[in-house]
């Protein structure tokens, strides 16, 4: 296994880990938060958070940079402070599979929430429970299943990404090449050998994630 | 234990709209009506998961909400418990974690001791690691009861408590439930639509009906002198008739209806006084209508008052009684569509009279047994 094939995989797993994480720290609360509240902007936010999942990755690459770039909203500000730019590094690649999981775990997760009957989480009101303390102690709990499955399928979806990466952070070998660039860049360059193993390794962590992502579903309904 | 509830509330919603008023003095109010009348809608706002656009809700002298002063204490700080229609028990904890659910905060010994003794109160030792999924709906409605009990309520809101069950088991709960109310002597509010189960379970009945209270009044009260004929036909009650007045005095009430002229009680206390012609409604419990008996010398007049004539057209057996639909001999479209009146019978009298062979009867209606329906 050559240098590039190995940074590639182990690049790939720190992102979609990565991406996971950030993913069950605004998704859940997210999920949770259009499933139960009624505030203005809930559609937009909704849309928003939906978008990624119709839109081409490159698109929505396209407008990481225009949020993120070096004189983006956000990225000039940054870059003027700083100096640093996150454009063409790892963690580029972090944002960019975030944002395209992002609305697999949060469409799952809202469904296994707007699931939970909602005279449970009044019955906890009653019974004391402040709203956070309810969402803890018995929403979260009773969509457990369906919040893990979205979370493994956002895994997938990470582990995955190509488009809005290679806009975001570039195919820099050894630095911001995912296994997915990789794989490009070796049918590319004909090493058809680092594709083949690439690919079979990508086909493989992908179906252990369907049958995992099945089965907590099929205990969620 | 005479915790005084006072109620009042103003709720608009998207084409329905709450406005009801009324008041127990302790024990339970049942908050009886139609579906979609607006009792679960006042137990939501009772219990502060609602708040209602005016209004005040006090128990037990505790201002738990009030429009106007500005007052609406969340759920979590009002000591309301809540068993709910199905009872929302928590599926993902046991029998024990359920009843105590409601005392965190306290010190786990006194938790401990506070949910032995509720789950022992309620006859669910033995059941304390089970999760809800593994009980029956009778032990389940003893959770939810525990659950709600164990914060020690100042008030119980039942929301259609019985309504999850199949009909025999229905009953024996109803009983149990009426138990473990006047055992723990919280008060309490149920919430239900059927008249018998309000009955039962109620001290007090509250009527509701579209979103306003037609009636409030204890129960045995309600029973016999329903306030108006609308009430009576949300209670149910079978052979509401309508007649033209005779003559009125505080004691009797004389009527025509279907060509006989019919003499009833007025109430001494709640006496209604419509002048002569004017049209009156009144109503005959189908279990107080007597039939005269062919075996027996002519009729005693002061015995058989109201007395009539007419002919059996239907019959249905209950299996311990008989309903008779009867069409008077009189000339002219029948009070009830193809009947006048409905006469119920045990299933006994039905077999020893050979009803289902003899057909025409003469029979008769005590005059206490005719109650008049203020307009």
């Amino acid at each position: 296994m050559s240098a590039e094939t190995l940074s590639a995989l182990s690049l790939s797993v720190r992102v979609a880990v990565l991406a996971t994480l950030a993913n069950a720290l605004v998704g859940i609360p997210l999920a949770y938060v259009l499933a139960r509240r009624r505030f203005r902007g809930r559609a937009l936010v909704d849309l928003l958070v939906t978008l990624p999942l119709v839109l081409p990755p490159t698109v929505t690459g396209y407008y990481l940079i225009v949020l993120l770039g070096r004189r983006g909203w956000l990225g000039a500000p940054l870059y003027a402070a700083t100096g640093w730019s996150i454009v063409f590094t790892w963690y580029a690649a972090v944002v960019a599979a975030t944002i395209m999981a992002l609305p697999l775990l949060v469409r799952t997760a809202r469904a296994a929430i707007d699931s939970v009957d909602r005279d449970l989480e009044k019955a906890a009101y009653t019974l004391g429970r402040s709203e956070w303390r309810t969402a803890l102690e018995v929403t979260l709990p009773l969509a457990r299943n369906g919040i893990l499955a979205g979370l493994v399928l956002a895994f997938a979806r990470a582990l995955g990404e190509f488009g809005a990466t290679l806009m975001l952070a570039g195919n820099i070998p050894g630095r911001t090449a995912t296994v997915p660039l990789a794989i490009y860049t070796a049918v590319q360059t004909g090493e058809e050998h680092a594709a083949l193993f690439l690919v079979a390794i990508l086909t493989a962590l992908s179906c252990v994630v369907l049958v995992v992502a099945n089965r907590l579903g099929a205990r969620a309904a | 234990m005479s915790a005084r509830l006072e109620v009042r509330l103003l709720k608009h919603l998207a084409g329905f709209t709450l406005d009801v008023e009324w008041t127990a003095d302790g024990g339970v109010a049942a908050l009886f009506g139609p579906s979609g009348a607006g009792k679960t809608l006042t137990l939501q706002c009772m219990a502060g998961l609602l708040r209602p656009d005016a209004g005040r809700i006090v128990v037990d002298g505790r201002v738990l909400f009030d429009a106007a002063a500005r007052v609406d204490v969340p759920p979590q700080g009002r000591r309301v418990g809540y068993v709910f229609q199905g009872y929302a028990l928590f599926p993902h904890l046991t029998v024990a974690d359920n009843v105590g659910f409601g005392l965190r905060g306290r010190p786990a010994a006194e938790r401990a001791r506070r949910v032995t003794e509720v789950i022992g109160r309620l006859g669910l030792r033995g059941f304390e690691r089970r999760y809800p999924g593994e009980l029956s709906g009778g032990q389940r409605q003893r959770v939810a009861l525990g659950r709600a009990l164990a914060i020690d309520p100042a008030l119980l809101l039942l929301d259609e408590p019985l309504s999850a069950l199949d009909a025999p088991l229905r009953r024996t709960l109803r009983d149990e439930l009426r138990g473990v109310l006047s055992e723990w002597g919280t008060a309490a509010v149920v919430v239900t639509h059927d008249f018998p189960e309000a009955y039962r379970l109620g001290d007090r009945i509250v009527v509701y009906e579209a979103g306003r209270v037609v009636q409030s009044a204890p129960r045995a009260e309600l029973l016999w002198q329903p306030a108006s004929e609308s009430v009576a036909r949300i209670m149910g009650i079978p052979n509401v008739l309508h007649g033209t007045v005779i003559k009125a005095v505080p004691d009797r009430i004389q009527l025509r209806w279907r060509g006989q002229t019919l003499e009833a009680v007025n109430s001494p206390t709640h006496s209604y006084l419509p002048p002569p012609e004017a049209p009156i409604a009144f109503f005959v419990r189908p279990e107080y209508v007597r039939l005269i008996r062919k075996d027996r010398v002519v009729a005693d007049l002061r015995h058989h008052m109201n007395l009539m004539r007419g002919e059996i057209v239907a019959d249905e057996d209950f299996g311990t009684t008989c309903t008779l639909r009867i069409r008077l001999d009189e000339p002219g479209a029948p009070a009830q569509g193809t009947y006048d009146l409905e006469v119920e019978v045990p299933h006994l009298v039905y077999e020893i009279l050979e009803i289902e062979r003899d057909r025409r009867w003469e029979f008769s209606i005590h005059r206490g047994s005719i109650h008049v329906l203020p307009a």
